[in-house]
């Protein structure tokens, strides 16, 4: 599904990532971990679109995105959802217009959206908050709003950027949880995360990153050298 | 287009505040550009009232006959120049004369005749009242020696097309320092409307928006802030107008030609709706766009 080669990102004189080749399979669920610094947050920049490589070259779903144009940017964002440590919700709309802008963007009727939405808000746990204002809700339920949003188009990949990094221990396992049970359903997930104990209680690969290099988890043995 | 006007309705009904202050701006550069167009106009009204009024007063020798006189009218009526010819004898011209200032009715009796002779009133169609053209027929006029004095105030006729030439060249620049700002003053609103929805376009383009998808909710609402700024604008000048003119007759007696201080024409008032849709529409899309280049 995700097809690194020889990946290298830098920010003028700075690597941020450095020769990094790795495989994601269709289906699977692993963490991109490091410490601060290490380039987890580059990496899913690279793969949403947010940065261009500056050298290698990066395959999703078979497409080549190493290039990629402004233009064909919405066509991957929409196979694609995308989860932050800060959410990135309007506060001043309700739960359902949030997740509902996903739908909207790719011409959704409104019937459509009105049956989805439910259907979603269902699987993070919300149901029934379809009216109540984004801002009211606690971090827990924000970031499962911010979740519902990213899966409501049924993305082949979820990429999630410390996705716990703002909540409290009994949030942070239950958002685990939906991330895995969106897992099980079939979409690919990929989880920034420094969070030892989080990955102890839910075992899935390591992309382990220092200082923008991939020292740990990827399944090509080209990285390793 | 439904949606994106929905979404326009939502934007401004969310940032009803920055709307306004969007709005308001452009209802300020409009007041400027309007009051500027209205003055401007105005003037020129009057400086061409003043062309238009050019006109030749030729006053017959002494001793010409009336016969002669009669024939020097319809000679000049004949001659492409001249527009219109009006004859006032000696004895009309007294008695405008008397009509007016009674108290010199002794000094005119003791100059006789001579004090007031008869004259043709020659009116010159516009394209001969430049200078040169009136300095070019008096000269005509002179030869024969039909008529004495020919009178034609060249150095108003002078100073009047020189100021017209000042208002013209004063008219293009301020009129577009007044649109440089105006531009400036909107853009620069338009992009704090902008930052205060960074969040709103960011997560637009996260979710897969297209830059046209985001872009024309904030078109529609520019556009809607220009209609709203416009109405504003010529509501505002238009209750400035009525409260000038109630004023002005005592202020200045100024000879604004019959309309009296004139409103902005019908047309001049679609220009100006016309030009705060334009504005709110460039100023959005530009600053919409200028931020959309440098998001992720
Ligand atoms: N836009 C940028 N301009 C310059 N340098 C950048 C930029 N973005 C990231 N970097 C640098 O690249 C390196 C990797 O940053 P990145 O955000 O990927 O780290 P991270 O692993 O996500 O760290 P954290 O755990 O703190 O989020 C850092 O040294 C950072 O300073
Ligand atoms: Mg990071």
């Amino acid at each position: 599904m995700i097809r690194l080669y020889h990946i290298g990102k830098s920010y003028g004189d700075r690597d941020a990532l450095r020769d990094v080749s790795l495989h994601v399979e269709k289906g699977e669920m692993v963490y991109v971990t490091g410490p601060s610094g290490a380039g987890k947050s580059t990496m899913l920049k690279l793969l949403y679109g947010a940065e261009r490589p500056s050298t290698g070259k990066m395959l999703i779903a078979g497409t080549d995105v190493s290039k990629l144009d402004s233009r064909q940017l919405p066509s991957l964002r929409r196979n694609l959802g995308v989860v932050f440590q800060d959410f990135k919700l309007l506060p001043q709309r309700t739960v359902a217009e949030n997740v509902g802008m996903a739908l909207e963007v790719i011409g959704a009727e409104p019937d459509a959206i009105r049956r989805r939405v439910p259907a979603v808000l269902n699987i993070v746990g919300l149901k029934g908050r379809e009216e109540d204002k984004a801002g009211v809700l606690s971090g827990g339920e924000k970031q499962r709003v911010a979740i519902a949003r990213a899966i409501v188009n049924d993305p082949a990949i979820l990429l999630a950027d410390e996705p716990t990094g703002n909540l409290d221990g009994a949030m942070a396992v239950e958002v685990m949880e939906i991330l895995q049970a969106i897992n099980l359903r079939g979409t690919t997930v990929l989880v920034a995360t420094h969070d030892v104990g989080l990955m102890d209680r839910f075992p899935y690969r390591r992309l382990r990153f220092v200082d923008g290099r991939l020292v740990v988890g990827s399944t090509l043995g080209a990285a390793r050298r | 287009m439904n949606q994106a006007f929905r979404h326009a309705l939502r934007g401004l009904r969310e940032h009803t505040y920055l709307a306004g202050v969007g709005a308001g701006v452009i209802a300020a550069a409009l007041v400027l550009l309007g009051a500027y167009a209205m003055i401007v106009g105005n003037l020129e009204a009057v400086v061409s009232g003043w062309k238009r009024d050019v006109h030749v007063s030729a006053y017959f020798a002494p001793g010409q006959s009336a016969e002669v006189q009669a024939a020097a009218r319809s000679e000049l009526a004949g001659r492409p120049e001249v527009e219109s010819v009006e004859w006032v004898t000696s004895e009309q011209a007294r008695t405008w004369m008397l009509e007016r200032v009674p108290e010199v009715e002794a000094m005119v009796k003791e100059l006789g005749e001579g004090a007031l002779p008869s004259s043709l009133e020659i009116a010159l169609r516009p394209a001969y009242t430049s200078p040169e053209g009136l300095d070019a027929f008096a000269a005509s006029l002179e030869q024969g020696g039909r008529f004495g004095d020919i009178d034609y105030g060249r150095e108003w006729v002078e100073r009047s097309g020189a100021f017209l030439r000042t208002l013209t060249i004063l008219g293009v620049a301020l009129g577009g320092i007044l649109v440089v700002a105006a531009l400036f003053l909107v853009g620069n609103t338009i992009n704090l409307v902008v930052y205060a929805r960074r969040d709103e376009l960011e997560i637009l383009r996260l979710v897969g928006a297209t830059d046209s998808y985001i872009l024309s909710p904030f078109l529609v609402e520019g556009a809607i802030q220009g209609v709203a700024g416009g109405g504003a604008a010529v509501a505002l000048l238009y209750a400035v107008h009525r409260l000038v003119v109630a004023r002005l007759p005592e202020a200045i007696p100024l000879a604004l030609g019959e309309g009296g201080l004139a409103f902005l024409q019908p047309s001049a008032i679609v220009l100006l709706l016309v030009t705060g849709v334009a504005i709110g529409v460039a100023a959005a899309g530009l600053a919409v766009r200028r931020f959309l280049s440098r998001l992720a």
